[in-house]
This record gives C-alpha cells, sequence and structure tokens, in this order.
C-alpha cells in the first residue's frame, strides 16, 4: 500500500493510507499511531488518527517538513503489528422522532424514501469505529447503507443539541455535546457519549462495534433524554 | 488573599495560556490565547515564562476588584482600561491595591486583551493546561467565561520597577489585513479559477466568528466536492464549506472535519486574523513552506525564550 505525505501548514504534516473507509486502510493508520505514540519523538506536538490518515503537528524549532517526514516514515516501517482485541459492542438506543430528527423530513424528500425506510435502514447495519476526534467522545463509524449516503448541509448550523444522531456521506455518528454541526440528524440518544469517568474521555474506542437500537420518545425521556 | 473579585465577565473574558499539547487524539481542542503575540508580551511585561495563564479578554466589559496587592500588565486590543475611573496605560506594568477596581471599556481597535499578573493566576491545570475551552466545560473556572462573583487567586508577587514595552514593538490591528497562506492540503479540490478567487479577493469578516473560528464573507470559492473523508484540522486550517466561504480555524477548533480546505493561514496570521472586528477586511496570499516556517520560528525563538 503506498503511503501519501502532505503539507498541512508549516507545522503539521498529514500521512494518507488510502482514501476509502475500510478495516484495512484504519489498522494501517493505527497502527503508524502507535508506534509514533509510543516512540515519544520530541517535538512531536500532537498526533491525530481519522478513518485514513494521521496528522503530525510538530515543533517548528526543531522539524522541517522533510525532516518530520523522514522521522515519520522511518517509524512507520518499523512499527510492529498491531495486537488483536476482542472487539467490544455497543448498542446506543435511539429516539427517531421527528422532533429530535431534524433532516429526516429533508432526507425524505431528497432519498425519495419514507421516514420509516430512512430508520430501518440506519438500524440494520452494524458500525465500526474509526476514528474519535472533532469533539470529545465523537466517533467516527462506518458505513452507512449507500441508499442513505447523503452531503453536508450545505452551511453547518451554530448549535446542534447534545446526542444528536448524524450521518454525512456513508459516515455515521453522535454529538456528544451542544455544538456546531453540518451532518444530517436522524434523532438523539439519551446515552452520555462524553464523560470525564470514561476512558479517553469516550465512551466509544476505534475499533468498537456499535449497533442502533429504536426507542421510543417515552423511554428516551425515561433514560434521561431532553428534548 | 491576593487576587480578583470578579464585578462582571464583561462579553467574553475567559483564563487563558498557550493552549493545550497532545490531547487531538482524544478529542479534545487546542484551545489558548487567540493572539499569542499579545499573550506573550503581557507575561513578559511581568516577568512571567511565557506559558503562564492570563486573563483574555473578548471586545470588554470587564470590571475586576482586586483583593491584597499585586502587579499586573494588559496588552492586546485599547479597551481603555481603568483604575478607580483613572485612566491605565496599556504595554506597561501597574501595582494595584486592596479595593482598587479594574475596569474595561470595549475595544476601540482590535478585539482581545490579555492581563498577566506576575506570578500567574491560581486555577486549577486540566490536561496540561489552564486554558478554558467554552465548548467542552473544561478548564479556567469550571470550564467558562467569567462572570459575576467568580474568584481568580494570584500569587501576591509584586513587582518593584515599572517596566514598559519600547513603542515600536507595540502592535496595531488594523481593519484591512492580508493573511499569507501555505497551501497544501486538499489545494487540487479547488480548480484554477477557484484558487485565482480566493487570492485575489477582498472578503469581510462580519463577525461571523469566535474562539473555534471566522468566517469571511465575499465572492464564493467553490470546492469540487461539497465533503471529504474526516481527518484532522490544523491551526489556521482554510475549510471551505460547500456554501463557497472560506472559515479558517482558530484556537477553538474542531479536531476532525470533512470540509475540503485550500490551505493554512500561517500561525503568527492568525493572530492579527484574531484581533480583527466585524467589518474587517482580508485579502489572502500564499507563502511558501520555508518562508512560512520562518516566520513561524522567529515568533516562538522570541516568545520561548
Amino acid at each position: 500500500m503506498s503511503i501519501q505525505y502532505a503539507i498541512a501548514s508549516e507545522s503539521s504534516l498529514i500521512v494518507y493510507f488510502g482514501s476509502t473507509i475500510d478495516p484495512e486502510t484504519s489498522k494501517a493508520v493505527q497502527k503508524a499511531y502507535k508506534a509514533l505514540k509510543e516512540a515519544h519523538y520530541e517535538g512531536f506536538f500532537e498526533l491525530i488518527p481519522s478513518y485514513a490518515s494521521l496528522m503530525v503537528v510538530y515543533d517548528v524549532l526543531r522539524y522541517s517538513y522533510e525532516h518530520a517526514c523522514d522521522v515519520v516514515n522511518t517509524c512507520i516501517e518499523n512499527a510492529k503489528p498491531l495486537e488483536e482485541h476482542a472487539q467490544k459492542k455497543v448498542v446506543i438506543p435511539v429516539y427517531y422522532g421527528t422532533e429530535v430528527g431534524l433532516d429526516l423530513e429533508l432526507l425524505s424528500s431528497e432519498k425519495n424514501l419514507s421516514i420509516d425506510e430512512i430508520i430501518a435502514l440506519h438500524v440494520k447495519n452494524l458500525y465500526s469505529v474509526y476514528a474519535i476526534g472533532f469533539a470529545p467522545g465523537f466517533a467516527y463509524m462506518g458505513e452507512i447503507d449507500a441508499a442513505l449516503a447523503t452531503s453536508r448541509l450545505p452551511s453547518p448550523r451554530k448549535s446542534l443539541p447534545k446526542g444528536s444522531v448524524s450521518i454525512a456521506d456513508r459516515q455515521t455518528a453522535i454529538y456528544p455535546m451542544q455544538s456546531p454541526g453540518g451532518w444530517k440528524i436522524l434523532g438523539r440518544t439519551p446515552t452520555a457519549m462524553f464523560d470525564e469517568a470514561y476512558e479517553g474521555l469516550s465512551l466509544l474506542h476505534v475499533g468498537d462495534v456499535v449497533s442502533f437500537e429504536p426507542i421510543s420518545k417515552a423511554e428516551f425521556l425515561q433514560r434521561g433524554g431532553v428534548l | 488573599m491576593n487576587g480578583f473579585i470578579v464585578k462582571s465577565g464583561g462579553l467574553q473574558s475567559s483564563i487563558q495560556d498557550a493552549g493545550r499539547v497532545g490531547v487531538n487524539d482524544i478529542g479534545l481542542t487546542q484551545s489558548g490565547a487567540m493572539d499569542e503575540r499579545c499573550f506573550a508580551y503581557a507575561n513578559l511585561l511581568v516577568g512571567n515564562p511565557f506559558n503562564t495563564p492570563t486573563i483574555e479578554i473578548a471586545l470588554g466589559g470587564l470590571v475586576l476588584e482586586v483583593k491584597g496587592t499585586l502587579s499586573l500588565a494588559i496588552t492586546g486590543a485599547d479597551m481603555a482600561p481603568t483604575c478607580n475611573g483613572k485612566a491605565l496605560r496599556l504595554w506597561e506594568t501597574h501595582t494595584l491595591h486592596e479595593g482598587d477596581v479594574l475596569s474595561f471599556g470595549f475595544a476601540s481597535s482590535g478585539h482581545f486583551a490579555y492581563v498577566s499578573v506576575a506570578g500567574g493566576l491560581q486555577t486549577p491545570l486540566r490536561y496540561g493546561s489552564f486554558s478554558t475551552s467554552i465548548k467542552e466545560g473544561l478548564g479556567g473556572i469550571e470550564g467558562r467565561k467569567l462572570i459575576k462573583d467568580d474568584t481568580i487567586c494570584t500569587s501576591g508577587c509584586v513587582l518593584g520597577e515599572k517596566r514598559r514595552l519600547q513603542k515600536h514593538y507595540i502592535p496595531d490591528f488594523p481593519q484591512s489585513i492580508t493573511l499569507r497562506v501555505v497551501k497544501g492540503y486538499q489545494e487540487t479540490l479547488f480548480d484554477a479559477k477557484a484558487q485565482e478567487t480566493f487570492f485575489t479577493c477582498t472578503y469581510t469578516y462580519k463577525g461571523e466568528g469566535d474562539r473555534m473560528g471566522y468566517r469571511l464573507s465575499g465572492e464564493k470559492v467553490i470546492p469540487s466536492v461539497s465533503g471529504i473523508l474526516s481527518e484532522a484540522i490544523t491551526y489556521g486550517a482554510i475549510q471551505v464549506p460547500s456554501h463557497g466561504e472560506p472559515i479558517v480555524l482558530l484556537k477553538e477548533r474542531q479536531t476532525i472535519g470533512g470540509y475540503p480546505k485550500i490551505g493554512s493561514v500561517i500561525v503568527v496570521d492568525c493572530f492579527k486574523l484574531a484581533q480583527l472586528q466585524a467589518g474587517g477586511e482580508v485579502r489572502f496570499e500564499a507563502i511558501s513552506l520555508e518562508k512560512a516556517r520562518a516566520k513561524a520560528q522567529a515568533f516562538y525563538t522570541w516568545a520561548t525564550f
């Protein structure tokens, strides 16, 4: 597999391990991330993995772009294989009502599907967690059914409620806290995705497997959900 | 006790240092001072190390009552600060005493001012930084902006002599700025026409922004795709959603995102952008990676000396 390096700024580079959402690419990213993290290179301020890429933010006083690329490349080439872990399975309850599923009606007309069909498509898949980011506890999951694939909103919403269950392209995710966001919203979960008591602040971790379980409005409220 | 009692928090005042490091991989934002240059001058004046927490004031309105005795300096946007109604000069140290009232008006130019106190502020360290991240409810005072009746303790260190920044070092905050851009990232997702538009047009900051980033209005720059596979976002990254208006991502940005990016504003120019008030004008100009690195090296060599 070919690895590509790109300039992100005068103090950061990004390494691409592929261009698709798939387990092999994700494993290559995780392998490189773990190797770089464990190497504790001085002057590498941030290592930020995602689906198919890894960003390295470096100290400009210590590294040029070329030098940083060399260090990253040597480390990746010598990286140990990933240990296999048992996958953790997590079920996330979701209330898929139109009062919280802000884009259900928009998607229904865009996809020419009924709201029930949209919900059924979102619920039927098992999803893998590919990255944590955007905000603490925000887990990027894939892939949603191709029939549901959708663009981001042309202009991000200024504020989305905590727990909003969303989709964009072939990805799905839950907004762990009130924040701006451009993904389309299908429903809301009462489950806390972000908590300081969680390991790494997040309920979900890369490699976890997630399924969504539709719940009623009454159950949503009973489990502490907020409309 | 030495320190401050907040009498009024103003629009948005918060505790900020140079920000968090090594936490983006768990989704925590960098945060930190929006204008690191003015932040650095504030600490330099009172003899603090570079990465010492300060009070960052956005636009103004902060009123503080002094407890005990302390030495401080105010830098950045001129919010016409007063002590007991008497004007206090920026860019120099002052020693204030029990009961003094330090009051800020609203910025005539610039957006952010910094108050440093000799010996620093005594607030809790969270994930390696004193910075407040308002979105995450983390750091500073209960993870939020300052409000009436907050107490901020300081060390009680008092400076023996007055210190003043030489006039020619004092930055100004023009309402028309040029931001230098390192190309890279998804540059190729913007065709020649979009690139030409981006680098020749003047954009206006209409006040659609906060510590996370600033959206600029002007001629549309349309990327060839509406989204990319979500990936990490660096400080200064210029993301362009399909509405075609560039958003420059700043200190409290999200760690990962999926809008295409045309390049990144160089670090030292992000400080200039942060100081823009609504109505300010922005132009973009490409800079080579080597020159951009030299600018950042010059700043950090000086600031972290």
